[in-house]
């Protein structure tokens, strides 16, 4: 291969990235080693006291890790399970399947912001449709309120939001996979459980780690859903990571130690997302 | 045992249907509903439980100063900042997945998959902190509130996304089509244009799509960096969104606000079917 | 001296409630002011129509629509129409608002010639703003403005907020219960204690607990003891204040409520607040279901609706409770916060016996013009224009505009018996009521406002919210609070935030 064409293919995108990222970046890591606050605008220097701070002195931050750990290792596996069968599904034959295949995408379509409002509506305690139902069997359950069914509602509506992206991404992953295997596979005489565990899993086995990859990170980035459903509530029992930098950061203006909070995060997941990469590979991978 | 299968088969995909379609359905019998028939407890059906109302849905094009919010110019806004920038991710993004995939980088330490894993990573980092660099950055620019800063802005949001993606369909089709089509004779980008790019369709449209999607419902990059020349979508659902919360106007706007991207899936959908059949295509 | 203002009120007051003799060229223009018509003033619409600021274009940021937001969208209409003048104005969720101003100031820059946002912003964003020119200042339309307002609105004897709304906290509660003679004789009977407008946050309690969850009135629904703000968030935090004022300012003590102004040791984990807490967590039984996180929209819903026997946070409630259309009007009443029969003296380490009540001057929309704008002329013009006599009487009726009563004419009950259809009764509580506590209370507690203030009170909001969801017991929530705070304080620089405090401590024990 010459050696031009590569650069060629590569750099267009590469370079536009660098060049519009390069100023946030380098400003952000700048900013974290300030105090940049609202009394003190401005980037004075102060060296790592924000990274001391947040290692000695700040137990929300670790305690909201750990929340975001749950929640989004859970809201991952339950999209990655249904999402595949879901997939599975729509794949073979089925009645309706178009109208099934479109459907089922519609959820991740809406803009979380406002459909969470929505949900809102939905889990009212007072008001909503679920409890509803509920006070036929004379409950009224505390979606809201309470610190473990807050967990629960959380997920419910992350997992309505996002199932549908793990199914598009199985989906298509399926729908390009070779015939012959399946052929061989038939030929050989085997039943639709067979062919699942020794022909279709390894063969969207690279399409599962990247799906599952990508949506950890955009599920540890939950946001939308915290700052409408519970900002954060009740007490403190879901907020995440990225909504307590939010608070930090927007909220009470604490812009440096935000931006400190920030890159801790961001260094914490890549070591993390690496580490479970692996992982995956090596579970997924050691099956075929 | 295929009867059980059928019916396990069946039962789950209604069951998630219904899941899927239920909040629709009361944002819609909502967008119907003034203060009065939401403070009393969970009604449904309009003229049954309710009366109806069109406030919800009339708001949506009264200015201001009428207590309503004009959701028709930040339509447009979205639509074309959604479009230039998935479309700008998606090319530069698929080309630079193209070269991750088929060749060898390294510069120093630096390799392929680093360089992969160094475009997704963008996606990490929460927005909250890069408010003020970029804010600075497009004033600096002059391009504070303005159609173009926003769709550079989404650009680092997008690209990732199409580059990740695309770099797993890339895997997928098999090295040998493009050596065939190089030792016929083709050059390097005949040969990703006319041999291997066909095979990853099924990848491009579901980049685009994802694309598509996070560029219509980001919130936050459109509310720092804009003022009053240009208003996307979300934002201005969001100005109705004062200290009485109008569900009835919520749910009207949550509605109309999904309704272009429903069209997306249809043409989606359609597509991806096609793609199976050019599928085994060599 | 105090007659004569008063004089001076009704007079104002009376010509605007005789009204419809200035129907006038500009109520047919404008109908948003047919009940007044046009009132002379220095930014009128008669006023403003000699301005011409024909291509110059006026930039804010405002509240969403319809609170702040449509009234801001609909004067700038009419500004636009008399002047000439095109105004732009976007719209923010209260909880951004604070964001968005101080983004664009941080860094140097003024895209807004105008911004809304909560008064207690203004040691934050004062130095981004520019004072109110004395001209303003002098008007008329200004010297209207109660004296608590002017000074929520200045800083340092300076004002730096341009006065367009008015807020404060009171007690709201059904007549229908309390003042109900059958109710009274059987709440006698089963407690052996008098119904009446609770004096106490712990009689508050008792009656609210006592009404929980039955339906008194026969609507098929159940109702409960009350609605309140709880939600964790900064307007959460403000009612928990209104909860603590009587408990921990004491008269007997100046020099500190939030802070022992001296050595800046927070208070907020004395027992005054302990108690305080206690109360409201307390309340967690009488609210109704998800009242854990109602937000001021949601306590507006559920008492404006009927739900709630008592609730008492910003005016909204009680102004949604007396629309036209709402199922509770003229049965509802105003009533000063509550009060408690001890409060905490930090001197001593005591309990003061006897009782003690403090209003809290809450917070509440307030707007500034920026001082890098190129346009602080036609800033103010607009501002004043919001301000004047004719929008303002047009304004306080409309509930959902968000604007509430803050000039000494508006507390007049002939204005609300005519124009909104309020029962004579209720109308004179109200003035009464409220120009009481604006313009006659002494023992006052004002909103925290240092530098770094949404620090504090993001912290308290975190501390109660932990204790009302049981996570920690009040004192230990508290004395989380105060550990915070005490970091916060440190790191701000104490001598800055006593700088600051001291003024507000000034406003609180009366020293101007």
């Amino acid at each position: 291969m010459n050696f031009k064409h590569k650069h060629i293919f590569l750099l267009p995108g590469l370079l536009t990235l660098l060049g519009i990222l390069i100023f946030p970046i380098i400003f952000t890591v700048r900013l974290s080693l300030s105090s940049w606050d609202s009394f003190y605008p401005g980037l004075d220097f102060i060296g790592l006291e924000n990274y001391v701070r947040l290692f000695t002195d700040d137990l929300r931050f670790w305690e909201s890790f750990a929340r975001l750990s749950f929640l989004s290792v859970t809201t991952v596996f339950l999209q990655y399970v249904i999402g595949f069968s879901l997939a599975l599904m729509v794949w073979e034959d089925i009645k309706f399947q178009r109208f099934f295949r479109v459907l089922f995408l519609i959820p991740m379509m809406s803009t979380p912001v406002i459909m969470t409002v929505i949900w809102r509506t939905v889990f009212h305690e007072s008001l909503g449709p679920v409890n509803d139902f509920f006070s036929l069997f004379d409950m009224a359950p505390p979606w809201l309120s309470n610190e473990y069914l807050s967990l629960v509602t959380v997920i419910t509506v992350e997992v309505w939001q996002w199932t549908p992206f793990m199914f598009l991404l199985m989906l298509a992953g399926l729908l390009s996979l070779p015939k012959e295997p399946f052929l061989a596979a038939s030929i050989d005489g085997a039943g639709p459980i067979r062919k699942f565990v020794y022909v279709t899993f390894p063969l969207m086995a690279p399409i599962s780690i990247g799906a599952i990859i990508i949506r950890l990170i955009e599920a540890s980035k939950i946001m939308d859903t915290v700052y409408v459903l519970t900002s954060g509530g009740p007490g403190t029992s879901t907020e995440t990571s990225s909504y307590y930098i939010f608070i930090k950061g927007l909220r009470e203006f604490q812009m440096g130690y935000s931006a400190a909070l920030s890159f801790t995060y961001l260094i914490i997941m890549i070591i993390s997302l690496t580490v479970i990469a692996n992982v995956l590979v090596k579970i997924f991978i050691k099956k075929a | 045992m295929t009867f059980i299968y059928r019916a396990l088969k069946y039962g789950f995909v209604s069951v998630w249907s219904m899941f899927v379609i239920a909040p629709f359905l009361w944002a819609l019998s909502t967008s119907f509903k003034d203060f009065n028939s939401v403070t009393g407890s969970a009604t449904y059906i309009p003229w049954v439980d309710f009366e109806p109302s069109l406030e919800g849905w009339k708001v949506l094009v009264r200015s201001p100063a009428q207590g309503g919010v004009n959701i028709v110019e930040p339509y447009f806004n979205s639509i074309f900042v959604t479009c230039s920038a998935s479309l700008i991710s998606i090319i530069l993004g698929t080309l630079a997945a193209y070269a991750l995939s088929r060749f060898t980088f390294k510069a120093g330490f630096i390799k392929n998959n680093d360089i992969t894993f160094f475009f997704i990573s963008q996606r990490i980092m929460p927005p909250v902190v890069l408010s003020i660099p970029f804010f600075i950055m497009l004033g600096f620019l002059g391009l504070l509130d303005s159609l173009f800063g926003l769709i550079l802005v989404y650009i680092v949001l997008l690209m990732p996304i199409a580059v990740w993606i695309m770099v797993d369909f890339f895997n997928k089709v098999p090295r040998e089509i493009d050596e065939t089509a190089l030792i016929d004779g083709c050059n390097p980008y005949q040969a990703f244009y006319k041999v291997v790019l066909p095979n990853s369709i099924p990848g491009l449209i579901v980049a685009g799509l994802f694309c598509m999607i996070f560029g219509w419902t980001d919130f936050f990059f459109a509310f720092i960096l804009t003022f009053t020349e240009v208003q996307l979508l979300p934002v201005a659902i969001v100005a109705l969104n004062s200290s009485i919360t109008p569900w009835w106007s919520l749910s009207a706007s949550a509605l109309v606000s999904v309704a272009p991207l429903i069209v997306v899936a249809f043409l989606v959908e359609r597509y991806l079917s096609k793609g199976n059949l050019s599928g085994a295509l060599k | 001296m105090k007659k004569t203002m008063y004089a001076t009120g009704l007079v104002v007051a009376a010509t605007l409630v005789a009204g419809t003799a200035n129907a006038d060229k500009w109520s047919d223009q404008f109908p948003h002011i047919k009940n007044t018509g046009d009132i002379a003033g220095e930014c009128s619409y008669e006023s403003m129509s000699k301005k011409d600021y024909s291509g110059r274009t006026l930039t804010i940021n405002t509240h969403a629509v319809p609170v702040i937001g449509e009234p801001t969208a609909l004067h700038g209409e009419q500004f636009s129409k008399l002047t000439g003048a095109t105004v732009n104005i976007t719209h923010t969720p209260a909880g951004d608002l604070y964001a968005k101003a101080m983004v664009p100031f941080q860094t140097g820059q003024a895209p807004y010639d105008i911004v809304f946002g909560f008064s207690n912003f203004i040691r934050d964003w004062k130095q981004y703003l520019e004072p109110v020119p004395a001209k303003y200042v002098n008007m008329r339309q200004m010297k209207d403005v109660t004296k608590s307002h002017i000074d929520v609105a200045s800083w340092d004897g300076q004002m730096i907020q341009f006065p367009i709304d008015g807020d404060r906290h009171y007690l709201k509660y059904r007549k229908d219960v309390i003042d109900n003679p059958e109710f009274q004789k059987k709440y006698k009977a089963d407690t052996g204690r008098e119904l009446r407008v609770p004096r106490t946050w712990k009689e508050y309690g008792q009656i609210a607990a006592y009404f929980n969850a039955q339906d008194w009135d026969n609507d098929g629904e159940l109702e409960y003891g009350a609605a309140e703000v709880m939600a964790k968030d900064i307007l959460g935090s403000a009612a928990f204040f209104s909860r603590s004022a009587a408990y921990s300012k004491n008269p007997n003590t100046p020099g500190g409520f939030y802070f022992d102004l001296e050595t800046m040791t927070p208070l907020i984990n004395n027992p005054g607040f302990v108690e305080a807490l206690t109360d409201w967590v307390e309340a967690t039984k009488y609210v109704p279901p998800g009242g854990i996180n109602f937000s001021l929209g949601d306590e507006i819903n559920s008492f404006g609706g009927g739900q709630a026997l008592f609730s008492f946070s910003w005016d909204d409630a009680f102004v949604k409770a007396m629309e036209d259309d709402s199922p509770i009007k003229n049965k509802v009443g105003v009533a000063p916060l509550p009060g408690a029969d001890r409060v905490w003296n930090r001197v001593s380490g005591k309990w003061d016996e006897g009782y003690n009540q403090a209003p809290f001057i809450v917070w509440g929309w307030a707007a500034g013009v920026a001082k890098k704008s190129d346009d602080h002329d036609m800033a103010f013009d607009y501002l004043c224009f919001f301000a004047n006599d004719a929008n303002h009487q047009a304004d306080i009726a409309i509930g959902r505009f968000g604007v509430n009563p803050f000039k000494k004419s508006d507390f007049v009950p002939e204005i609300y018996v005519e124009r909104q259809g309020w029962d004579q009764e209720i109308a004179e509580e109200y003035s009464q009521t409220l120009l009481d506590m604006e313009e006659k209370s002494t023992n006052r507690v004002f909103p925290l406002r240092v530098a770094g203030t949404s620090q504090f009170t993001e912290a308290v909001a975190t501390g109660t919210a932990k204790a009302l969801a049981g996570q920690l017991s009040p004192q230990e929530a508290l004395d989380e609070v105060a550990a915070e705070w005490t970091k916060i304080v440190k790191r701000v620089g104490a001598d800055n935030v006593r700088k600051a405090y001291s003024a507000g401590v000034a406003l609180e024990d009366n020293l101007n």
